[in-house]
């Protein structure tokens, strides 16, 4: 008997209950503040750089603000003492993430539609998202696994951004040009992530490098699934009350 | 139904084992009481039985079978009822327990139980609209959905009025005489002496006695009989309790003094606590 399916649905009810789907839909009413204000009609390249940022961050943090809650309100023991497996709870937290990240990519997308001018490739986009929002959903498993408190969890969050995140942007955003710097973004994962979303926008991505990143994310997030079933045994243990 | 034997436990970052090498038995459809101040690794071994701590040495057994080899359908069987609240607080009474049923196979009819403990006309509030005392029902009811064949226990009328602490209780009862078996911790020694059909009294992670509540108040108690009496001042006496219809001085004292207390001096099981652990109870 598999019990992803009700913890799925009750991961999703509960992002409604406790506001987390209202954050995340306030977040992105932010991303089309941005484009709204933007004087440019056509937001296909600037859609990816918007998907970045949203799919990424909001990943890692609506893990953290899940499991903390469930923490802190000591619902997480009684999980513990429940017939559901760690991959069912890790897998079913992770979708349900999957899920909130595609209702921002729509309305996004609804929004650029019509309103602005945008030339994506959706089912492309869609399945980069997947990746995406999969890898630093379990990024955010690590972050938290390691924060004793929810600023704990941020100060985390920030360190990734500004080591990881930022330098893609800005190399993307041409602010960095110095090709050795280039090439050796291609170790960090927002990297492939950020080929995958210009990938699916048209935005002259050789093929070679969407593969890459493909593949790069796959292999990523089976090793840090690994880490967090691994560490997951110590975590419960820790929020077992010892 | 549980068989321990010789088992030992050490938390990685302490130096000390916590369980230093305890053997017990739960037998089927017994309410069994664990018992001991705090940190003497009742909680420990009660994670070891739930399997939530699994790098012990020694041998527990479950059903004739090594718990270790049990996967999660070893928690279809159980039920386990926490202290402290263990509910989603933005989502209803209802909403919890719908949410947890659907992770059993077997699923106890909640609106049944909700109404027992007195809960069923709140299953539409928030639990942070709860009191402590409904929380701990809850907890209780939580712990009940899946009509598990064995409930692990920890002190479950904790912040109960005696009125809700009777209703739970009796549940307790019920689940026992319908074959149930149950693992209980508590400080309330009171519920361990009703409840229980054996307690184990740990200290420093050993067991220091393990027997029924009544043969261990007959082993730790006084065969006395304390005696106050107006004799122009009041007077205290003390006389054995065996063969106490021939003590003639005993038989004296009633007959002619005015009686102002009798008391025989059987022990309870809150002395034995201080008696067999060395430590003052704190409830």
């Amino acid at each position: 008997m598999t019990n992803f399916k009700p913890l799925l649905i009750g991961e999703i009810q509960r992002m409604k209950k406790y506001n987390i789907l209202g954050a995340s839909l306030v977040v992105s009413l932010l991303w089309i503040g941005v484009m709204y204000f933007t004087k440019i009609d056509d937001v296909t390249s600037l859609f990816p750089l918007l998907v970045y940022f949203e799919a990424i961050s909001m990943s890692m943090l609506m893990i953290g603000v899940t499991m903390f809650f469930e923490k802190q309100e000591g619902v997480i023991k009684t999980l513990l003492v429940s017939p559901i497996s760690k991959t069912e709870y890790i897998m079913a937290k992770t979708f349900s993430n999957i899920v909130s990240n595609l209702i921002t990519f729509f309305l996004l997308y609804g929004y650029a539609r019509i309103f602005k001018e945008v030339d994506i490739n959706i089912l492309w986009f869609t399945l980069s998202i997947i990746l995406i929002a999969f890898f630093h959903s379990l990024i955010g498993f690590i972050l938290t696994y390691y924060s004793k408190d929810f600023t704990n969890l941020l100060i985390g969050m920030m360190k990734y951004i500004f080591v990881l995140m930022i330098p893609v942007s800005l190399q993307d955003l041409g602010f960095i040009k110095s090709e050795v710097f280039n090439k050796v973004l291609y170790i960090l994962p927002t990297k492939a992530s950020m080929i995958l979303l210009e990938g699916s926008s048209g935005g002259g991505v050789e093929k070679w490098k969407i593969y890459f990143s493909i593949a790069y994310l796959v292999l990523a997030s089976i090793l840090i699934y690994i880490v967090v079933s691994k560490k997951f045994d110590e975590f419960a243990i820790k929020e077992s009350g010892v | 139904m549980f068989k321990v034997n010789d088992l030992t436990f050490k938390y990685p970052k302490n130096k000390e084992n916590t369980i230093k090498g305890i053997s017990f038995e739960i037998k089927e459809g017994e309410i069994f009481g664990l018992l001991g101040p705090s940190g003497v690794g009742k909680s420990t071994t009660q994670k070891i039985l739930t399997k939530l701590l699994k790098d012990y040495t020694g041998e527990v057994t479950y059903k004739e079978k090594r718990l270790k080899e049990y996967n999660k359908e070893f928690y279809q069987e159980i039920g386990v009822g926490f202290e402290m609240p263990v509910h989603f607080s933005k989502l209803t009474a209802e909403e919890n327990l719908s949410f947890f049923k659907k992770l059993y196979k077997s699923q106890a009819d909640t609106d049944e139980l909700l109404k027992r403990v007195g809960l069923y006309e709140d299953k539409d509030k928030k639990v942070n609209e709860f009191s402590k005392g409904m929380k701990t029902r809850l907890n209780f009811v939580r712990a009940l959905i899946n009509n598990p064949k064995i409930l692990f226990l920890d002190e479950p009328t904790n912040g109960l009025d005696p009125k809700n602490a009777r209703i739970i209780k009796n549940i307790i009862k019920e689940f026992k005489q319908d074959g149930g078996t149950v693992l209980l911790t508590s400080h309330l020694m009171n519920d361990v002496d009703e409840l229980c059909d054996r307690v184990a009294f740990m200290a420093n992670g050993k067991i220091a006695e393990i027997d029924t509540p009544k043969n261990l108040k007959l082993k730790h108690g006084q065969r006395r009989v304390e005696i106050e009496y107006d004799d122009k001042e009041v007077v205290k006496d003390s006389f054995d309790l065996d063969n106490l219809g021939g003590n003639d001085e005993f038989i004296n004292i009633v007959k002619t003094k005015k009686i102002i207390t009798i008391h025989s001096k059987e022990t309870t099981l809150d002395d034995i606590f201080i008696k067999v652990t060395g430590v003052v109870k704190h409830d």
